[in-house]
């Protein structure tokens, strides 16, 4: 039954331990019958961040009523979020998709499943014949399942052959992707959730992780407050609820990142924290790193950062003096300024210290979403599956002969396109076809005018798979009714990689269908097939997909040859490689400290971090680093877009932990959208006195390229820079779709910008000012975790 | 003078042109993004190294023509602006990003090739500091020229191959 009210008390009660021991179960759950009513509870994992808490779902009637954290899960011991807690309720929503739309005479109108799919497949073929496949782009998600992203690859890389498919983990986790690749060769985070259970030191930057992955924060402050506090060290521009809790708090300046890593970087080298064995054994680059941070003194970063040197000497510091250090990084990283670079300088703080592939020692590129890891693993982002390089002609044959199709349908003349590229595509009109699945780019990209401009040529035929009639929707030609998590079967793969098996609880509304299915029954309707004239997609259920990725993916890093729907069945979560070496999956990475980053193995060739230059495959060849990390250094460069005359202040975009991204979930469950009904612009104090701005008053935030106006919140949040949450755009406004009265997503304020080498967009540096619109009464809803101040 | 300043002169030459075609593309391109930030940041580069030269150039009493503007602007930058907004929504827009990496490509090669003559003649001359300019820039302008092949190699398929639809 329902306990306390979860929204109100975010995080639970403390469940206190000390390092080395067992992190405490604590079972979560919110089941709206009584328990004795549920007829089954059904194996799945939550879906509403990157944790991928493992829980039951549970089924009366037909219907799901609910979830329970499960106890022995690796990842969560039966705690849930408020997120996972709630949100399942979104799958009862009345206004679910039922049937498919296709517009005629410019309105949505209901048609059956053959007539919308006959309208995809004739477009598709006419298309085919008269401009080739590259007119063709693919938008996904980091939401769908680790089948149907492997079906979506097959269609759109062999059957179509077209470099643009791309996933909106484009928006979140490709710079995780990237920076891993750089350092160490390949994607895959080298660590495990229970390196905080014996970590000494802890180093988040640019992770509001409480907000986040709320679950991760209550695995981390069990620690924080257990025996033996690891300490703390927090860098983000808000007073987040990590920050209050830090030892170190470093309020940097939005879009600063490298200069403090690299002036860390400095301490750690001026005052010998370094491992000198494993960085001369181990790695290769550090002469030119030594090289770059020398020119980084605390003084200097701390002008460039507006974080006195003294407070990044003390994070220095406990960073250099732990002895199991755990580093993450997250948004504020990825969607900021530099963000390659700037992740990269992270894997380097960990690399000097020698602290990685040992319990307590890691280093987290973050994952936003929860099936990211396997929008990247399927080759549906950013590199080929099983995390092959488009470069290696060697990868790029295997996979044509696994897939038995000729070598050169796989696009492999340039790096798979990235989203904000497709976009670009279809401006230009060379991209007439977009099928976006499970995403809301009409909220979520930056820059909304453009991006709804783009989506309402009539030139481009705009296919949306979603269970809601989004604002992205309802820009489509076809739309397609799909079934949500808890209404079909597969797996998918968290940010310490540990793998669930999500199984069907309940059937989906009317007649939406999987993901998985539309794209079986598009491959078949458009007669893909392999050389010998069988089917492209040999398979007809999820668990056939699994076993032919498993083929895929064996003697690769992300091995899933020794897993099976069986083994993962009631497994409390497995990570991988899974294989004969590890058949019960794999803790850690690198725990040998060989890297995979040899010519003939490595994911990609690399880039030169300032401009985003693909390196040679012979370059790369003359200096294999052959299983050593590559310590790469970068050069702190402002931001492009600086506070300037009439726009003086910094936009920071971000998240609330009510709700998940452009809360087409959250918002249709009473808890979470009770708990932040609407937008709000966290302003510091100094900023709304200035501007004559009082706590609930509405204000207007504009940048060159858009205006939204929202109640302001005055926070204890770095001066200079103004916060507004991302998840609001327009379904539930009264005017629906477009801002026809008073916009409020903010990404009618953000630029089109995005980093040379994770083409990761910038959310987090736009210059706007924000002016009063009118008095208010006195306290904005917004939602207490934003607003309180900061307390050590 | 001397024939080492005649080929200093020449090097600033070509840096300086370079810089300018870097301006005039990026502005040219401004719906194409990420070019128009990499063409605005390799302008800057162009431009110091064109001023890095400038010592050298003075040692060998070689007279160089005033330094560019650096602020990788002109006054006709706004018309370019808008014209490459309303041009990018053609799919011809391909091909004008794809002439404009030609040219630059030919030309960054051209800047290479001096900084190869600068290089050499540092080393017959012992001239220890040029040695290590060129080594530093040279480098700078190879990662530019690995730029321009990244991108050409994106841009050159959805140019070229995709066909015209009604």
């Amino acid at each position: 039954m329902a306990a306390a009210d979860r929204t109100a008390d975010v995080w639970g009660e403390r469940t206190p331990f000390a390092g080395g021991g067992d992190w405490p179960a604590r079972v979560d759950s919110h089941v709206e019958v009584p328990e004795s009513a549920v007829e089954r509870w059904v194996p799945s994992a939550c879906v509403l961040c990157s944790n991928g808490c493992g829980l039951d779902i549970a089924v009366a009637d037909g219907r799901i009523v609910g979830v329970r954290g499960h106890a022995h899960d690796r990842v969560n011991r039966g705690r849930l979020g408020p997120k996972g807690l709630y949100g399942w309720q979104a799958n009862n929503s009345p206004d679910r998709l039922t049937r498919p739309l296709v517009r005629s005479d410019g309105e949505l109108r209901e048609t059956s499943w053959d007539e919308a799919m006959e309208l995809v497949v004739s477009r598709s073929h006419e298309l085919l014949e008269t401009a080739g496949p590259l007119a063709f782009g693919f938008y996904t998600s980091g939401q769908l399942f680790a089948e149907e992203y492997y079906a979506q690859t097959k269609v759109a890389r062999a059957g179509l052959g077209t470099p643009h498919l791309d996933g909106n983990t484009r928006l979140c986790t490709a710079t995780a992707e990237w920076a891993l690749i750089e350092s160490f060769g390949c994607d895959g985070n080298p660590g495990s959730y229970t390196d905080i259970d014996v970590c000494d030191t802890l180093f988040l930057v640019g992770h509001n992780v409480a907000e986040t992955q709320t679950v991760l924060w209550m695995r981390m402050l069990d620690r924080l407050r257990g025996p033996d506090r690891p300490r703390l060290v927090v860098v983000d521009p808000r007073p987040t609820p990590a920050a209050r809790e830090a030892d170190v708090w470093l309020p940097i300046r939005s879009g600063t990142n490298v200069a403090l890593l690299n002036a860390v970087l400095h301490e750690l080298i001026a005052n010998g924290w370094v491992d000198e064995e494993f960085v001369r054994e181990r790695t290769v680059g550090f002469p030119a790193l030594e090289r770059t941070v020398s020119q980084y003194p605390p003084e200097r970063a701390a002008e460039l950062c507006g974080v006195p040197a003294e407070l990044i000497r003390d994070a220095a510091r406990i960073v250099g003096t732990g002895e199991r250090l755990v580093s993450t990084c997250l948004q504020g990283v990825y969607q900021s300024n530099q963000a390659t670079a700037a992740a990269v300088q992270l894997d380097n703080v960990n690399l000097l210290r020698g602290m990685i592939g040992k319990p307590g020692c890691a280093v987290f590129q973050m994952n936003g979403q929860p099936t990211a890891e396997n929008t990247r693993e399927t080759g549906a982002n950013g590199t080929l599956p099983a995390f092959r390089n488009f470069a290696n002609d060697a990868h790029v044959d295997e996979l044509a002969a696994l897939w038995n199709v000729e070598p050169l349908t796989i696009p492999r003349w340039a790096p798979p396109t990235h989203a904000l590229q497709i976009f670009r595509f279809a401006e230009e009109g060379s991209i007439r076809f977009l099928w976006i699945t499970a995403t809301n780019p009409a909220v979520s990209l930056p820059e909304l005018r453009r991006i709804r401009a783009i989506l309402s040529q009539r030139r481009l035929f705009v296919v949306v798979s979603d269970a809601f009639l989004t604002e992205t929707a309802e820009l489509a030609d076809v739309v397609l009714p799909a079934a949500l998590w808890g209404e079909k079967t597969g797996t998918y793969t968290n940010a310490d990689r540990t793998v669930h098996l999500s199984e069907k609880a309940v059937d989906p509304p009317g007649e939406a269908r999987s993901d998985f299915a539309v794209f079986l029954d598009y491959a078949r309707r458009m007669g893909f097939s392999d050389r010998d004239g069988d089917p492209l997609l040999a398979f007809s259920t999820p668990e056939q997909a699994f076993e032919e990725f498993k083929l895929v993916t064996a003697g690769r890093p992300c091995d899933y040859s020794g897993l099976s729907y069986e083994k993962l069945r009631g497994s409390g979560g497995v990570q991988w490689p899974c294989n004969a070496e590890f058949p019960d999956g794999c803790e850690r990475l690198y725990s040998d400290h060989r890297f995979p980053t040899h010519a003939e193995g490595c994911e990609s060739y690399g880039h030169d971090l300032p401009s985003g230059a693909q390196n040679e495959p012979d370059e790369y060849r003359a200096h294999d680093p052959k299983g050593r990390a590559v310590l790469k250094a970068a050069e702190y460069v402002p931001s492009p877009e600086l506070p300037a005359d009439g726009y003086p202040l910094l936009l920071d975009t971000g998240r609330t932990v009510f709700h998940w991204h452009t809360r087409t979930k959250t918002g249709r469950t009473p808890e979470l959208q009770r708990a932040a009904p609407e937008a709000w612009v966290e302003l510091a104090p100094a900023d709304a006195e200035r501007l004559g701005v009082a706590d609930g008053d509405l204000v207007a935030v504009e940048s060159a390229r858009g205006r939204i106006e929202a109640p302001a919140r005055l926070t204890g949040i770095r001066e200079g820079v103004v916060f507004v949450p991302f998840h609001y755009g327009y379904w539930d406004e009264p005017e629906g779709g477009e801002p026809n009265g008073r916009a409020r997503a903010a990404n009618e304020l953000t630029t089109t910008r995005w980093d040379p080498v994770s083409k990761q967009p910038v959310f987090k540096t736009a210059a706007v000012r924000v002016v009063k619109v009118a008095g208010g009464d006195g306290a904005a809803r917004v939602p207490a975790i934003a607003s309180q101040e900061r307390t050590r | 003078m001397s024939k080492v300043g005649a080929a200093l002169e020449e090097l600033h030459r070509a840096e300086e042109a370079l810089a300018d075609e870097y301006v005039q593309v990026g502005e040219r391109l401004a719906a194409e993004h990420e070019v128009w930030y990499a063409c605005r940041r390799f302008g800057e580069q162009c431009r110091l190294h064109a001023d890095a030269i400038r010592p050298f150039a003075a040692s060998h009493e070689q007279p160089l023509p005033p330094a560019g503007i650096a602020d990788g602007g002109t006054t006709t930058a706004p018309f370019w602006h808008k014209l490459a907004e309303a041009l990018g929504r053609r799919p011809e827009s391909g091909l004008l990003l794809l002439d404009s990496l030609r040219r630059l490509y030919l030309q960054a090669q051209e800047v290479s090739f001096h900084w190869i003559v600068a290089g050499q003649l540092a080393q017959a001359t012992r001239d220890r500091e040029l040695l290590a300019v060129v080594d530093e820039l040279h480098r700078e302008t190879l990662t530019q020229i690995k730029w321009l092949k990244t991108q050409v190699r994106q841009a050159a398929p959805q140019a070229l191959v995709v066909g015209s639809v009604g």
